[in-house]
């Protein structure tokens, strides 16, 4: 077959087709990416660079770190990147696991210190136990008594954990308690198990009971899941073993390392034993150890950094944002000035809003999504209120502050400024978020799912416990922890209901005034002296802005997961 | 199986309600279809070949204005396989969500007349659609398996339905009635969705026959398959209606002509022209829309 001649003129040479008006958009387009990226980045490195302050340091403190730390690590990034891709993912997750575990520590240290004794944790956890306990155990002596199983699933709990209020039967008990000569301070009510608990005369030591409800049952659940993934029950079993042991000599190993054995036991619970297990399992594989050497070369250039700075003495930077900043209060002098209390005041913050608002707005989706009619005068009811908490998400924030002063200070005469009214503050202003988002996840779960439930016989509630809610909620938890990171960051609420502008004590009850984090940082915006506003500020949106980053990091964790499964 | 011996009958007229409800295995406790009797809604209009076990008298479905269905009287027999043919839009899968009031999840949907299920109005107010459910399977067009293992994907129905005993037997005996056993028995807890599609759809099958019903709706069952899964289908189909009634829809008319007893004709506009034995169906229609659309003239 001959080939034929080209013919000439159809191929655009001549330019027939103008791309122009396009080629000119997609620049302009992307100028405006461009720019908004690099602003925001700009901005990040100035915060940054007056919170750590790296040029404070000699030259020659940072030419020895750039040596022993910075040019290895590069060197082993690219390395990663070109010949090696397991590795660069081994060693991501060998580097992110001890720092998430670290945080985790931290957060549950502070937990204890200012919220709760170890023997108030140990004994709510065991009334949880026993009340749980309970419920299963009704659900498989009696399957069939449903109205019998709401009464257990709601009673227990609140019998565990808060007694029965007084009534006559009661009085009956304590008075004859009384007239035997007994005291027990009943005060004519029963009391629960976790107020008997935190009332026996011999409890046993913070150590025990902290290994007892945190380090076994986490390492029991970890063994578990080897045991799952690798099918074999020793290795599950070793990993439990191997955790106690370790666990254990936290008696010896914490005191000589100064840190105490609590804090041992947290390390032991959520750094070591999620490290050794993925590592173990990098090993076992043997696949991309290689990525093993990162966190190595990490440690070990950091060590040989310090070594080499001492020797020659270099002075290191002086930053803003450091270990005493994160611990201690704020303060008249800069330098002395920190954000604990008020971290602390934000944590708990976001733990009134997630008992809140998560089965509020989790609540209504549902109610949206599966119950509510769409047809009729109901349906056109139901359309206007999905309408109005789409407008409600966009309402301005300093209104829903006026609204919890009203509501909560005003009707409800809570203490200004405490921890439980700007909770519920932001609470409401992050609800209407949490419902749409909530209600994308369930809308998101295929409708023939819903139908092959159905098809088989099953109620709606049936469909939406076992079908609907678990396809949803990867979505429903992502959706949540995206505007709990929002709520942490709000001021305006904050300033209406009066949030202490700053505060020497960390809060410890949720009616206590409290400062959060934002509102610290507002009042430090106003101070005279030039160090608080440019020093100790900075430090402090560093810090707001790590915390929001590791909320974002897990629900993009949450949602990848999800995605890989689903 | 139990239910359907117990329910086969010779006689064509109704089942006395005392003996179905007492021999009945009821695990969930809830009120069954069967236990009250219409005389006037059975027996008149028996096939030669079975009694019938649904059966409609002018039932008339709208959506919104629309009307899908109209004026449908149609009996279909016991444990045989009954085809309902047409062009799309026809009303035939209309009229198998009603058998098993799944267009109640439809809010614009509006039922009208009467449609009994072994003798028993499933529109009367008395009847909750759950129940009625549960004694008639479905299986739809796309395979829709759980995004849960193979074997809780099986045992669904079972532990909705309360049915939790000998629940790893139950599900072996479904998945072989579903020839689907030899191929999945080594990876029960593998995803469904890691299945092919034909697997999926004999899963979703032997999902819907786990609970023992007494009648399996199948909304085009194999019009997402290539045509290897879509003949173990039929095959399974065939087998099937030895134990179920089976009520099948279908777009593909060498298929209705292949595996049922009984074939309905829809025709435009939610009209039924045609119910009759379908080798008379397909040899000798009295209608000559129904030949037309036979022989391809239409639709």
């Amino acid at each position: 077959m001959a080939t034929r001649e080209p013919e000439t003129g159809w191929h655009g040479e001549n330019s027939d087709v103008n791309h122009l008006r396009g080629r000119a958009f997609e620049a302009t387009c992307l100028a405006a990416t461009a720019f908004g990226l690099v602003s925001v980045l700009l901005l990040l490195l100035f915060v940054a660079n007056d919170a750590f302050r790296p040029f404070s340091a000699d030259a020659g403190w940072l030419a020895t770190y750039a040596a022993t730390v910075v040019v290895p690590l590069a060197a082993l990034a690219v390395y990663y990147y070109r010949l090696d891709e397991p590795a660069g993912e081994v060693a991501y997750v060998t580097s992110g696991l001890p720092v998430v575990g670290l945080l985790l520590t931290g957060g549950f240290a502070v937990l204890f210190i200012e919220l709760l004794s170890v023997l108030e944790w140990f004994a709510l956890l065991i009334s949880l136990v026993v009340a749980g306990g309970l419920i299963v155990a009704h659900g498989r002596l009696r399957p069939k008594a449903a109205l019998e199983r709401l009464a257990v699933v709601f009673l227990s709990p609140v019998i565990t954990m808060f007694g029965l209020p007084p009534t006559r039967f009661n009085w009956f008990v304590t008075d004859t308690a009384a007239a035997l000569g007994l005291d027990f301070g009943l005060y004519y009510r029963v009391i629960s198990l976790r107020e008997a608990i935190l009332m026996l005369p011999f409890v046993p030591t913070d150590w025990v009971m902290l290994l007892l409800t945190l380090v076994l049952p986490i390492a029991g659940a970890a063994g578990w899941f080897v045991e799952k993934r690798r099918e074999s029950r020793r290795d599950g079993l070793a990993v439990v073993g191997m955790t106690t042991v370790v666990a254990v000599l936290g008696l010896v190993a914490g005191p000589l390392l100064g840190i105490g054995t609590e804090v041992w036991l947290l390390l032991v619970t959520f750094a070591a034993l999620p490290l050794g297990v993925y590592v173990e399992g990098v090993i076992r594989r043997s696949e991309g150890v290689r990525g093993l050497a990162f966190p190595v070369v990490a440690v070990l250039g950091v060590a040989a950094g310090a070594v080499a700075t001492s020797a020659l003495g270099f002075a290191g930077p002086n930053p803003w944002l450091d270990w005493g900043f994160l611990t201690s209060a704020t303060s008249r002098t800069a330098a002395d000035a920190g954000i604990y209390p008020a971290m602390v005041g934000s944590v708990m913050m976001i733990i009134v809003i997630v008992l809140t608002t998560f089965p509020v707005g989790v609540g209504a989706a549902i109610y949206l999504e599966e119950y509510a009619p769409s047809q009729g005068l109901m349906g056109k009811f139901v359309t206007l209120i999905e309408i109005n908490i789409g407008n409600l998400a966009g309402v301005p924030s300093v209104v829903y502050g006026l609204l919890g002063l009203a509501l909560f200070i005003r009707v409800l005469q809570w203490p200004q400024g405490s921890i439980i009214v700007a909770g519920l503050a932001v609470g409401l202003l992050i609800l209407p978020i949490v419902i749409i988002s909530a209600q994308e996840a369930i809308r998101s779960v295929p409708d023939s799912f819903r139908q092959a439930s159905y098809g088989m016989g099953a109620t709606r509630w049936q469909t939406i416990r076992q079908v609907v809610l678990p396809e949803a909620l990867p979505g429903i938890l992502t959706g949540t922890i995206l505007a709990l990171g929002r709520a942490i960051g709000e001021t305006a609420p904050l300033l209406m209901i009066g949030a202490a502008a700053s505060v020497r004590l960390a809060p410890n009850s949720f009616f206590d005034v409290a400062s959060m984090m934002p509102r610290q940082i507002f009042s430090w915006s106003s101070e005279l002296d030039p160090a608080f506003r440019h020093g100790v500020l900075a430090a402090g949106v560093i810090t707001l802005l790590a915390v929001l980053l590791v909320m974002n990091a897990t629900a993009i964790v949450i949602r990848n997961r999800y995605q890989r499964t689903g | 199986m139990t239910e359907n011996e117990m329910t086969s009958n010779d006689s064509t007229e109704p089942t006395p309600t005392t003996e179905t409800a007492a021999s009945s295995p009821d695990p969930s406790g809830d009120p069954l279809i069967e236990q009250s009797i219409d005389v006037e809604g059975t027996g008149d209009t028996a096939g030669e070949t079975g009694k019938p076990v649904i059966e409609s008298r002018d039932l008339n479905v709208f959506y919104g204005e629309t009307q899908a269905l109209q004026g449908i009287d149609l009996a279909i027999p016991e444990k045989q396989v009954t085809a309902m043919i047409g062009p799309s839009g026809c009303g035939k899968s209309t009229f198998l969500r009603c058998i098993n009031r799944m267009n109640d999840l439809i809010d614009a949907a509006r039922v009208e007349g009467d449609l009994y299920f072994e003798g028993k109005n499933v529109y009367d107010a008395d009847v909750d659609p759950v129940a009625l459910r549960r004694r008639i399977g479905m299986v739809f067009q796309h395979p829709n398996p759980f995004p849960k293992s193979i074997y809780d994907n099986v045992a669904y129905g079972l532990r909705i339905q309360d049915q939790t005993e000998n629940i790893d037997e139950k599900v072996e005996t479904a998945l072989k009635r579903a020839a689907l056993w030899d191929e999945v028995k080594d990876q029960l807890d593998k995803s469904a969705l890691d299945l092919s599609g034909g697997q999926q759809q004999r899963l979703c099958i032997a999902r819907a026959i786990a609970v023992d019903p007494d009648v399996i709706l199948m909304d085009e069952p194999a019009s997402a398959l290539d045509p290897i899964a879509t003949s173990k289908i039929e095959d399974l189909i065939e087998e099937l209606a030895e134990e179920f009634t089976v009520v099948i829809v279908t777009h593909n008319m060498q298929q209705a002509a292949r595996i049922s007893d009984k074939t309905a004709v829809f025709l435009t506009g939610g009209e039924l022209v045609e119910f009759d034995d379908t080798d008379k169906i397909f040899e000798n229609p009295d209608s000559q829309r129904v030949e037309d659309y036979i022989t391809g003239k239409f639709g």
